[in-house]
């Protein structure tokens, strides 16, 4: 096969598992909201309402492509597609198992942030876009927002590169093989707990997630930024939010939880065959957590979320990275 | 408020989107900042509501808007007028009831209540004590519905979705009780002059104590997710503040008075049906906020319980109706008699002629005048504020617009 | 407490109600029991004979709140009343139970059909009895001497207000 014809193959295989994602993500999170709020979510289309969100992207697809008309004729058009492209770059750097990867990046994770700090210029846009007063606070809102949470995510990031020297997805996760003490696994969790919680609570931020909807808060906004959408660009806003959160989820399942690893099943054919199912699992055990907060908590006020991230979120983590850095050299001396 | 850029010359209309509106506004939303802005940056000035989420059916509030901060705020009201007070004066005496269930669509017991104790009080007709029981119970059991439809909905306005669905349990619970003895959900029909339609059904009295066997262990799980919340507290501690004098002034009642620390309960202060006979307190709060205001609903579902708990205990024998003539023709004169309706003193103001139709009938919908104040409560905030401190007032329009 | 540990309760509130039964009625697979004195569309009560109890007395049109009964009788009192038309509009009918209160024959009752929605706004104007002979007054008060008490409350307008006001 010509290279050339491999990468577009890549390609189309990562758009495919986005779309897929998507749908399924969609129907999970009305699934475990119904149950968390003493609901059974869809059960109509299909046996327990699996095919509710293939109806609902029929039912997107089919629909008027609207467009106000004070509304920035081109800007309104771009808006989706910069909203969605990053994220589907996003996921061309994860690695699914020792082989199984879209694209082999030395630098995957680095990657995965930069191209995902494009959202909020397109959220901005789509924002400023639609002509709508309501919309463009929440555009300006999800700048401030994600600007904000972007520092500690990236810092609580440093810690693990230091413990595997390396910002490429395999060697960190190849760096989490074994036990501590002979039980613990060996995963970047353990020693960088605090660094956890730091990309935790960035990365439910820059995910949009309740309690850091602050560019949708449908009681405010109604619906913020995607308030004048409808249609299929309305999806393509709608799968990058879902997009995002696996994204969120992968990188934190590869910096944290020892990604495609299992203690005992390590450096064999079985853990080669299992490693993208045993690394989805994880993925979607971290996402379930994810909508497991958004079904709890209620939303910050804007101000407070932006104090908390300068004030707290990001001192701490410059602290925590000073902090590791030393226990490191000291401990490695 | 004490903001030299909210005072503005009355002659200095609303503008919005660049045309006049035909609208004078005595605070003058506007979009040019007032006094010297170094910035210079133009004010928006954006329509919350009628069709926003939060805005609790279809109140218009014209928000002033710097960046995120609330600079003037205006209400507009008017969207659910249906007339009710000049339709009443076509009604007879019995049929206003029906009415009245429409105005306040949550505690409709209420609303007819205070109707019925005008009537009897022009009359001078006798209650059995039954009857004075029953309204009790209805009474209380709706206010129960009333605010824990408040807690969901106010829950749901800090952005926390569980509680509103949560509370939807309670509240079927004691809606289904209501049907059962009333025969319907909401527009319950139930309170006459003179008494009420129907003693409780078999079997009532049993599932309220199953209802009030759960509902503790449930209102404590609603103050771990709310009131003992960490992003709660937050949001809504010093946020909407109204002191006392304040509230008082603006008329304000209920909850949201209670909440500042004016202990005014119509209950108490009052009583009326079986309130005298029973023990309950009134929660007070202290800061007059948001939270203070929330705080006091959540207690006052618990004295609410209390009530049903002691009503229950001793169910008085006796007709549930007085001897009422068919046709009700109050003798000529006025009345005014004031219940303690969820959201506060809800009063009814007739005027007879002598015929069997009301001169005039006058509502006053507490959550009105509550209402009232928000152009100087949302002043200052930001948006998720005024979301907030106007889900905290617990407003309802089809009493408020009538 | 110590600050946080609100978040971690209130997600374990969550977790508990999700082994919790739905709260939910899927609606057309389950129904809920309605109550007996539900009020629902209103509807005609019967004797043995199929013959209705109604005797065009007109008391619950003049007693609709929103006029919304509409008889249309032939004959009169002494040789007995025909009722051409007895039309109800259910779409404006608010289910307040005066019609019913004041029937003094308990001639008609509020049944328990809730399902009320139609595609059809002409289904919403029912046309309850089409040409039928009235009841009259005398066999009411043989069949249901229940309501004859009722019955003398009617004559005197003014006097006691009995039970059966609410059937």
């Amino acid at each position: 096969m010509s290279p050339l014809l491999v990468i577009v193959l890549r390609t189309l295989a990562g758009l495919g598992l986005l779309l897929l994602n998507g749908v399924v993500l969609i129907y999970m999170l009305r699934k475990v909201l119904g149950h968390l709020h003493l609901r059974l979510g869809p059960t109509r289309v299909g046996p327990w309402g699996i095919f509710q969100t293939s109806m609902d992207v029929v039912k997107l697809l089919t629909k008027e492509d609207f467009r106000p008309t004070a509304s920035d004729k081109w800007l309104f058009r771009i808006a989706p597609l910069l909203i969605f492209v990053p994220s589907f770059m996003a996921y061309l750097a994860i690695g699914f198992s020792p082989t199984w990867h879209f694209a082999n990046l030395d630098t995957g994770v680095l990657f995965v942030f930069a191209v995902l700090s494009f959202v909020p210029i397109g959220i901005m846009m789509a924002g400023w876009a639609s002509n709508s007063k309501w919309s463009l606070i929440g555009g300006m809102r999800a700048a401030g927002q994600q600007i904000a949470y972007e520092i500690p995510l990236l810092l609580s990031v440093l810690g693990v590169a230091m413990l595997a020297g390396s910002l490429d997805p395999k060697v960190i996760v190849e760096s989490q093989a074994g036990l501590w003490l002979g039980f613990l696994p060996k995963w970047f969790i353990v020693p960088q707990f605090l660094g956890f919680w730091l990309f935790a609570i960035s990365a439910q931020a820059e995910t949009n997630q309740t309690p850091f909807d602050m560019s949708e808060a449908e009681s405010e906004l109604v619906t913020g930024f995607a308030n004048e959408y409808s249609g299929m660009r309305f999806g393509f806003m709608f799968l990058a939010e879902f997009s995002n959160m696996f994204v969120a989820a992968a990188v934190g399942t590869t910096l944290f939880f020892g990604g495609w690893l299992l203690p005992g099943l390590e450096h064999n054919a079985l853990a080669l065959a299992l490693g993208p199912i045993i690394f989805m699992v994880k993925v979607y055990l971290g996402i379930f957590c994810m909508m497991w907060v958004r079904g709890t908590l209620p939303r910050i006020r804007i101000d407070q979320m932006l104090s908390f991230a300068w004030k707290a979120l990001i001192p701490l983590s410059l602290l925590w990275v000073v902090v590791f850095a030393v226990i490191l050299k000291a401990v490695g001396a | 408020m004490t903001d030299d850029r909210l005072r503005a010359t009355p002659d200095e209309p609303i503008v919005a989107e660049g045309r006049r509106v035909p609208l004078t506004s005595p605070k003058g939303l506007r979009r040019v900042p007032r006094g010297v802005d170094e910035l210079a940056t133009e004010h928006l000035i954006v329509n919350m509501g009628p069709q926003h989420p939060s805005t609790h059916g279809v109140l218009h509030i014209l928000l002033e808007l710097d960046g995120e901060v609330v600079m003037a705020a205006e209400a507009s009201l008017g969207y659910l007028h249906r007339g009710i007070e000049k339709l009443a004066e076509s009604r007879r005496h019995h049929q206003v009831g029906t009415l009245l269930d429409r105005a306040d669509y949550v505690s409709g017991i209420h609303t007819e209540l205070a109707y019925a104790m005008a009537i009897e009080r022009l009359m001078e007709i006798e209650v059995p004590e039954k009857a004075h029981w029953l309204r009790t119970l209805m009474g209380e059991i709706n206010r129960i519905t009333s605010h824990v439809l408040f807690v969901g909905t106010f829950g749901m306005d800090t952005g926390s979705m569980p509680t509103f669905l949560y509370t939807m349990r309670e509240r079927e619970a004691l809606v289904d009780i209501l049907e059962a003895v009333t025969g319907s959900r909401m527009m319950f029909n139930y309170v006459r002059p003179g008494g009420v339609t129907g003693d409780l059904p078999a079997g009532i009295i049993a599932k309220l104590e199953t209802f009030l066997a759960d509902v503790d262990m449930y209102l404590d799980e609603y103050d771990v997710l709310l009131t003992d919340n960490e992003i709660f507290g937050p949001r809504t501690k010093g946020v909407g503040v109204i002191d006392g004098t304040t509230a008082v002034a603006f008329g304000m009642t209920g909850a949201p008075l209670r909440a500042t620390g004016v202990a005014w309960d119509i209950r108490k202060a009052h009583p009326y049906a079986a309130y005298a006979e029973l023990d309950f307190d009134v929660p007070l709060g202290s800061q007059g906020d948001c939270f203070d205001r929330f705080v006091v609903k959540t207690a006052e579902i618990r004295e609410s319980l209390k009530m049903i708990r002691q009503l229950i205990a001793g169910v008085p024998e006796g007709p549930h109706m007085a001897k009422v003539p068919k046709v009700l023709r109050p003798p000529a004169g006025e009345v005014y008699t004031a219940v303690e309706s969820p959201r506060g003193e809800l009063g009814i103001h007739l005027v007879s002629d002598g015929s069997d139709l009301p001169y005039r009938m006058r509502l006053r919908s507490p959550a009105y005048y509550n209402l009232a104040v928000i152009d100087e409560a949302l002043a200052g905030g930001l948006i998720a504020d005024a979301v907030v401190t106007l889900g905290s007032l617990d407003i309802i329009l089809g009493e408020i617009d009538r | 407490m110590i600050w946080g540990l609100g978040f971690f309760r209130a997600m374990g509130v969550t977790m508990r109600n999700m082994f919790r039964p739905a709260i939910t009625v899927q609606y057309p697979d389950e129904r809920l029991v309605i109550p007996e004195r539900a009020r629902w569309a209103l509807v005609h009560k019967f004797d043995e004979s199929g013959r209705p109890k109604c005797t065009a007395c007109m008391i619950c049109e003049r007693e609709c709140p929103d006029d919304i009964i509409h008889l249309t009788v032939s004959g009169d009192a002494a040789s007995g009343k025909h009722i051409d038309e007895y039309r109800y509009e259910l779409g404006a009918c608010m289910m307040c139970g005066l019609c019913v209160a004041a029937c003094p024959f308990d001639a008609i009752e509020m049944s328990h059909e809730y399902e009320l929605a139609t595609p059809d706004p002409h289904a919403l104007v029912r046309i309850l009895l089409h040409d039928v002979d009235a009841a009259s007054g005398k066999r009411a008060k043989a069949d249901a001497p229940a309501t004859q008490a009722a019955l003398a409350a009617d004559a005197a307008p003014d006097a006691a207000r009995g039970e059966s006001d609410h059937a």
